[in-house]
């Protein structure tokens, strides 16, 4: 008798999942898909205190490209972004110039917060997760000229979409803002005296690159913040107009680095699943 | 459109304030005393050779701070910090600004050892070669081979190396000549040396500045020298070096101490075996100093203040047709 009511439950049970597995799979494919191409310009700050106490800045060129699944319950998006552009410092009339490359990649999920969700405002939360690298060479800094750091970090993230944007304007024009706010900042960067030693010891140049650096977990402060205006097109593609805001500092006492960027970015969203 | 525009402004404005409450803050300043303390303090904790040179880097913040008021020129302060960084006695420390560079001068810690022209006049034959950075000839009849190396400018290559190596394979011995050679990229002395050895040679030691003490090191490091794959002189070779051999000059004396068939004749070289950083000062002028100690395989750091000559000779220069030194190595390879 316990034997047959255990296979019941299993048999019933079984079901519900694979019903719940299929329903899942049906509300996956029907969230809509897209490509994002987006390019953008922004103005972009750093100190690194480990080489110089001075403030260079210069514009950025941004593109980025991505792939997300968003509806109303859940978001999901992966992709990187890349700048690069001239940083000065022009201080005291002495000229230095910081040429600065960024790659991040990202992946970022967000689920919908029923509590606080209407017509005129969705709430979702989640994380994100991105690795920024700075790839930056000033040749007036000598034999500290490259500089090279990866700030990984774990961020905690509120998206507010919907905003403000009544009927009249149209149902599909949405505003969105969303915070992301490190929970976990982490770097990886050059050790106490800035510069390695293998290129005297004969290393491989992969050795060299990351000679001397260290891991630092727990440690800076990070935030980042975007403004989207997204507007719908007639084929289920979108365009989108973007603020993204970010500062960031790496951690430690001494020899910080920190960086922040402003940037203003249009993306196209090309639709993937016809949804 | 117009809600977004004040949105996107109000959210400009509220970030920015942000990021400087997030930010440390940036110290640009031209005041005499905070860019004095800026550099004092960085080599206070960043320099490697004070325990070596016996240096009293807190005498002399007191010394130079003297020399500090507010209303002095760019020119007077330049002057102030680039003699402090002298006392760092090392050609690796360095204050540049875009109207002046500051150095030491290790050269001129012993005589003038060497005149090229009275090379070429009196050993050379007119239409010595150049290969690359290598100008070269056979001397002495066309048993010895000379070649002259000023300068590790990263242009050492395949075809250049096995061309002159290969031209005199079959002479006694070879001359390399360093004297007055400033140093450059260290990737050109293993280039160099991995044609003068036969097996994996450990050449020197190698240690960074690792904490704020002068005394805070990393462990220290092995560097080696692997026989090139390919031609490579294997009969003695004489390396001539004088107080202006520097950097990476004094790094391939140093790496000679260790390989067998290579000696040293000449003066003591000027040093320079730290590695330079760089930075710069609140004011914007750029600076370096040294940050790494090349140790001997004893691990000792004594030779930042020289290599010396295996066999010491100096320049003559009451004869003007004859290089003591040269003629020196002509002796050791025959």
């Amino acid at each position: 008798m316990r034997k047959i009511t255990i296979s019941l439950v299993l048999l019933v049970s079984t079901g519900v999942l694979s019903q719940n597995i299929s329903s899942k799979k049906k509300l996956r494919e029907k969230r809509p898909s897209y490509i994002n191409i987006a390019v953008g310009k922004g103005y972009s700050r750093f100190v690194d205190f480990a080489t110089s106490p001075l403030v260079y800045s210069g514009v950025q060129n941004y593109i980025s490209l991505s792939y997300n699944k968003v509806d109303k319950k859940r978001e999901t998006e992966y992709g990187f972004s890349y700048s690069f552009g001239n940083h000065k410092n022009n201080f005291n009339k002495q000229e230095a110039i910081s040429k600065v490359y960024i790659v991040s990649p990202y992946y970022s999920q967000l689920y919908q917060l029923n509590k606080f969700n209407t017509e005129k405002l969705n709430i979702k939360v989640g994380g994100l997760l991105n690795a920024t690298g700075n790839f930056r060479v000033n040749e007036s800094l000598g034999n500290n000229g490259v500089g090279l750091e990866v700030i990984p970090t774990l961020f905690g993230s509120i998206k507010a979409s919907n905003l403000f944007l009544s009927r009249r304007r149209g149902k599909d024009k949405k505003l969105a803002f969303r915070l992301n706010v490190g929970i976990i900042n982490n770097s990886f960067r050059n050790g106490y005296v800035y510069s390695g030693q293998a290129f005297i010891l004969n290393k491989p140049i992969l050795e060299s690159v990351f000679d001397d650096y260290q891991f630092k977990v727990f440690s800076g402060f990070r935030m980042n913040t975007a403004l989207d205006f997204t507007m719908p097109l007639k084929n289920k593609n979108k365009i989108k107009f973007s603020y993204i805001w970010e500062a960031y500092k790496t951690g430690g006492e001494v020899d910080t680095f920190q960086a922040a960027h402003h940037t203003v970015k249009f993306t196209l969203l090309f639709n993937t699943n016809n949804q | 459109m117009k809600v977004f525009k004040i949105i996107i402004l109000a959210v400009v404005f509220i970030f920015i304030s942000c990021e400087e409450a997030i930010w440390d803050k940036a110290v640009e300043t031209t005041s005499p005393q905070s860019n004095l303390d800026y550099l004092w303090k960085e080599c206070n904790e960043k320099y490697s050779y004070f325990e070596l040179k016996n240096i009293d880097w807190d005498a002399i913040k007191v010394e130079y701070s003297a020399k500090i008021h507010d209303k002095m020129t760019e020119d007077a302060l330049f002057n102030v910090l680039g003699d402090m960084l002298a006392e760092l006695k090392d050609d690796h420390t360095n204050l540049i600004s875009n109207f002046n560079i500051s150095r030491f001068g290790t050269h001129h810690l012993g005589q003038d050892n060497f005149d090229w022209r009275i090379i070429t006049d009196n050993y050379l034959p007119k239409d010595y070669y150049i290969s690359g950075p290598f100008a070269h000839g056979f001397i002495a009849n066309g048993e010895i081979g000379y070649v002259r190396f000023s300068s590790f400018s990263d242009e050492i290559d395949q075809i250049n190396t096995d061309f002159v190596l290969n031209r005199y394979k079959d002479t006694k011995g070879l001359i390399l000549d360093l004297r007055e050679n400033g140093g450059g990229s260290p990737k050109d002395m293993f280039k160099l040396l991995s044609r003068f050895v036969e097996t994996k040679t450990l050449i020197y030691y190698s240690r960074i500045k690792s904490g704020p003490n002068h005394n805070d090191f990393s462990d220290s490091k092995p560097a080696y020298v692997e026989p090139y794959d390919g031609e490579r002189y294997k009969n003695k070779v004489v390396i001539l070096t004088d107080r202006g051999t520097f950097s990476a000059g004094s790094f391939t004396a140093l790496a000679a101490k260790a390989i067998s068939n290579i000696v040293l004749i000449g003066d003591t070289t000027g040093g320079g075996l730290g590695l330079p950083n760089g930075g710069q000062l609140p004011n914007g002028w750029t600076y370096r100093f040294s940050i790494t100690q090349a140790l001997t395989l004893d691990k000792s750091p004594d030779y930042e203040n020289g290599v010396p000559p295996d066999i010491p000779v100096l320049f003559d220069w009451n004869d003007l047709k004859t290089d003591e030194i040269i003629e020196r190595a002509i002796i050791e390879l025959q």
